[in-house]
């Protein structure tokens, strides 16, 4: 499945140099500033997607800062001297009036910003993205105005206590790294936050050898490097090194608990338990042990749980990030159903992995479904965009190509082993959503 | 695969590539492109609710209970021969229709077809996994009514639609107690007297062969017979008092609010085009006035949006705005919400902001069609308003060809701030009551 091409492809830019290539995707680098570019040229729809990652994310944010990537996110749609809403030229309507479909994420380890839009308007992406990673003007006006968005943007968060409890039960599991806090911050924080603090930010993270930026759908390769060197070439590189997080969360050494109390109608039970970095091998694994306990009608909780009787839905969801994270459990429960008879449940069934192992049909029908899953994601260049984006967060764009081969390596003695290994009930935080009405 | 057509990326032409057939008991619409190895497809039948008479629920659970076993497998049998090759297949309840969906590897297609039909033409209707069902629907009830979004868009339903209409949604609160009273003999009878194929209709996009998928659905869907249910629905609004419904929920930071009325046309209208133009400029996108003007000048939401909600061929819809407010912001957010709807109406639009849209439009049209799934959906909706499949690439020339005055006069004709009804749902920092009128 995965390859590399043994010669570049010929007749590159001067600053383009081909690094190398995997599974159809290409990679090169800007020789002027570290640049990295990937580029998945796809037959279909003559339409593409343009991506900026930049490897920065909460997980960069200090104390009292918290909230500031997401903020910085927002107030890099609030323009450059070329381009904003008082010329008549804001990046939202410069853009969307082509048809783009434009937004940007901002997450724990990374923050994108991207355009899928008809091909011939690629150029217009690229000038923007360019102007912008280092022209963005960060107005002290702009930064009051998003303020207010973002806080409101926090509230309808706050509104879902499924949203709170997931901030509870990361906040409770990690004490040390900053998986801590929520991406979108402390309220306090974001209240507080000046323009001056965005502006160091920007200047910390933003480079374009922080960054990778991918092409994915209908484009002609040679033109879009040009297109890429005339516009990102002259970008310097950062004049410092960027900032790496050294802080390591300490071993956890007994479960833990929150509880989260809202008014509402149906209680839910989070459990998440410390997990591997997702570039190791047992990532892989617990991704097929999140499809062996809740993906579908013949997983083990679906008919331990939701046959029963005892959740209306259960899903297992194995987060995979660029440092040790929450391979995570979550279950709404059944009206009339209590919390402790559904841990218990999903415990048991946690155990009798450990204890008994799992079929090589279980471990047949996960790795079909997430090749099928593969298949479907390569589906719209936008689909194949926001893989590479997660992949390069995690910290090598080149597990979303090798995927397929690292699922091949898992065997169902495996499965057993990293349900011993990580599943135990000293790295569990469990949290608990009680309505109150 | 070979096929005789190959698939062309040069031009963006849909319906020359489009093979529309009748197969069995319904229409088959297929499109191959160049995706690798995946097909995805969208279908769907007439089922006629009588939703004065609380069908939609009927309808609702019925649907749920399609994947929970058949007169040949149980619900565990027919789970594995989707898991065992990935794919997905996803029955829903909408409105006058029941749907069907799913994704997968082209070569499961003829198994994923026969759990398909066989799901819709001999469903078992278990009375334990009826029980079930129904469990599952009041949770979803019940999560629905911890959403002030839900919450809202149900009260403004209420204040536009009688409840004959397939866009009235009864309080939840209402549902869950017909809920409790309904059998499994309710959903048999259902089945019997609203299922077959009436107006059956399935798109197909991807790495297919037309006449390999056309074989398929023959197979699995040939003697399907449609039902006797007359169409009942409501087509028209209710003609209501101007007001404000206020749904209060304890604990939640942020209020929404729909403001909205309905609108007399229906989807195939003539001037439906231009009112669709003319809303986008208003309220479509983030680059739209109410975005603009209420989000990134005045920073007052996270998210405003207006535009046309459940505008049909069968029955009218409605035009609504969608904003969420912080508490200490919603009497300012909703006035200058409304500023901004009485200054474009009084106003209109610009040329230049109808240049913009124009282009903004057409050219999200075409990046909306880049995947397989989204091109099913819009094959299907297309065949479902009963437009000519030339229609697909007809759009985007139907846009162009609109005109500053036909989009203002479309503003001034079907958008009337004077009668906006409003609907909140969320915490009030000082509790309002409910009202039925003013």
């Amino acid at each position: 499945m995965t390859e590399t091409i043994p010669a570049p492809p010929r007749d590159l830019p001067a600053a383009v140099d081909f690094q190398e290539a995997s599974d159809g995707i290409e990679c090169y680098r800007l020789s002027t500033n570290g640049l990295r570019v990937l580029l998945l040229p796809q037959d279909g729809a003559p339409v593409a997607t343009s991506m900026v990652t930049y490897h920065v994310g909460s997980r960069n944010e200090r104390t009292g800062h918290t909230g500031a990537t997401h903020m910085l996110e927002h107030l890099m749609f609030k323009g450059t001297e070329r381009y904003h809403k008082r010329k008549g030229t804001s990046i939202f309507e410069t853009l969307q009036s082509v048809g783009a479909k434009v937004n940007a994420s901002t997450w724990l380890d990374r923050t994108n910003y991207y355009e899928m839009l008809p091909t011939e308007h690629l150029p217009l992406a690229l000038d923007i993205e360019a102007d912008r990673m280092r022209g963005a003007l960060i107005d002290a006006e702009d930064v009051e105005d998003e303020r207010t968005v973002i806080l409101n943007e926090r509230d309808r968060n706050q509104n879902d206590p499924v949203s709170r409890l997931l901030d509870e039960v990361w906040g409770a599991a990690f004490v040390a790294y900053p998986y801590h806090h929520p991406t979108i911050g402390w309220k306090s924080d974001i209240e507080r936050i000046t323009p001056d603090g965005l502006r160091e930010y920007y200047d910390t993270f933003y480079w374009p050898d922080n960054a990778t930026l991918s092409i994915v759908g209908q484009f002609d390769r040679g033109e879009t490097l040009a297109e890429v060197a005339q516009h990102f070439g002259d970008i310097g590189s950062a004049p410092h090194e960027i900032p790496q997080v050294t802080t390591e969360e300490p071993e956890q050494s007994g479960p833990r608990r929150v509880t989260v109390r809202q008014d509402g109608q149906l209680g839910a039970v989070l459990m998440g338990f410390k997990s591997p970095p997702a570039l190791e091998a047992d990532s892989d694994v617990l991704d097929v042990l999140a499809r062996i306990l809740a993906s579908g009608k013949s997983s083990r909780l679906f008919r331990r749980c939701t046959d029963r009787g005892l959740t209306s839905d259960v899903f297992g969801i194995n987060f995979r990030l660029r440092d040790p994270g929450l391979f995570s459990v979550f279950a709404y429960l059944a009206p009339d159903q209590d919390h402790q008879t559904v841990e218990d449940a999903i415990h048991e069934t946690i155990q009798d992995v450990q204890e008994n192992g799992i079929t090589q049909e279980e471990l047949d029908r996960a790795r079909s479904q997430l090749r099928a899953q593969i298949a479907f994601d390569r589906d719209g260049p936008m689909r194949v965009a926001s893989q590479l984006n997660e992949a390069l967060a995690a910290g090598d764009w080149k597990l979303y190509t090798q995927y397929l081969d690292r699922l091949d390596e898992v065997t169902a003695e495996d499965v057993q082993r990293v349900a011993r290994t990580y599943l135990t009930r000293d790295r569990v935080t469990i949290g608990r959503y009680v309505p109150t009405s | 695969m070979s096929d005789s057509s190959s698939p062309s990326n040069a031009s963006p032409s849909l319906a020359p590539r489009i093979q529309d057939r009748t197969v069995g008991p319904g229409r088959l619409l297929t499109l191959r492109t160049s995706v690798d190895d995946v097909v995805s497809f969208r279908g769907s039948f007439v089922t006629h609710p009588d939703f004065a008479a609380g069908d939609a629920l009927r309808q609702q659970l019925t649907v749920s209970l399609l994947d929970k076993g058949t007169e040949h497998r149980d619900r565990f049998e027919l789970a594995r021969v989707l898991e065992a090759c990935g794919a997905t297949l996803d029955l829903s309840s909408d409105g006058l229709f029941v749907e069907m969906s799913g994704r997968a590897l082209v070569d499961d297609l003829p198994r994923v077809m026969a759990v398909a039909a066989e799901m819709l033409r001999a469903p078992a209707f278990d009375p334990e996994e009826f029980r079930k069902a129904r469990a599952q629907v009041a949770a979803d009830l019940q999560r629905r009514m911890e959403k002030t979004s839900a919450q809202a868009s149900t009260a403004l339903s209420q204040r536009l639609f009688p409840e004959g209409h397939p866009n009235y949604s009864p309080a939840p609160e209402t549902v869950l107690e017909w809920l409790q009273g309904l059998t499994v003999q309710d959903v048999r009878d259902y089945h019997e007297a609203h299922f077959g194929s009436n107006e059956w209709t399935l798109a197909a996009v991807g790495d297919l062969r037309h006449d390999a998928v056309a074989s398929v659905v023959s197979e699995t869907f040939t003697g399907w017979a449609p039902h006797d249910a007359p169409a009942v629905h409501d087509p028209n609004a209710a003609s209501a008092e101007v007001g404000r419904t206020t749904v209060p929920m304890p604990d939640k930071s942020n209020v929404d609010v729909r403001l909205g009325h309905a609108v007399p046309i229906r989807r195939d209208h003539d001037d439906y085009p231009a009112f669709y133009v003319g809303n986008y400029i208003l309220g479509g996108n983030f680059a739209a006035r109410l975005m603009s003007t209420v989000r990134d000048e005045m920073g007052l939401t996270y998210s405003i949006r207006s535009s046309l909600s459940g505008v049909s061929t069968r029955h009218v819809g409605s035009w609504q705005t969608s904003v969420t407010l912080s508490h200490d912001a919603v009497d300012e957010g909703i006035a200058a919400t409304t500023d901004v709807i009485r200054e474009f109406v009084a106003e209109g639009a610009t040329a230049e902001e109808l240049d913009a849209k124009k282009t903004t439009i057409t050219g999200s049209y075409s990046v909306g069609l880049a995947t397989t799934e989204r091109l099913a959906q819009s094959i299907l909706t297309n065949a479902e308003r009963g437009f000519d499949v030339s229609y697909l690439d007809g759009f985007p020339e139907e846009i162009r060809a609109l005109t500053l005055d036909e989009v203002n006069a479309a503003i001034r004709d079907y958008l009337d701030p004077e009668a906006i009804q409003e609907a909140l749902a969320g915490t009030r920092p000082s509790p309002v009551e409910a009202t039925a009128g003013a």
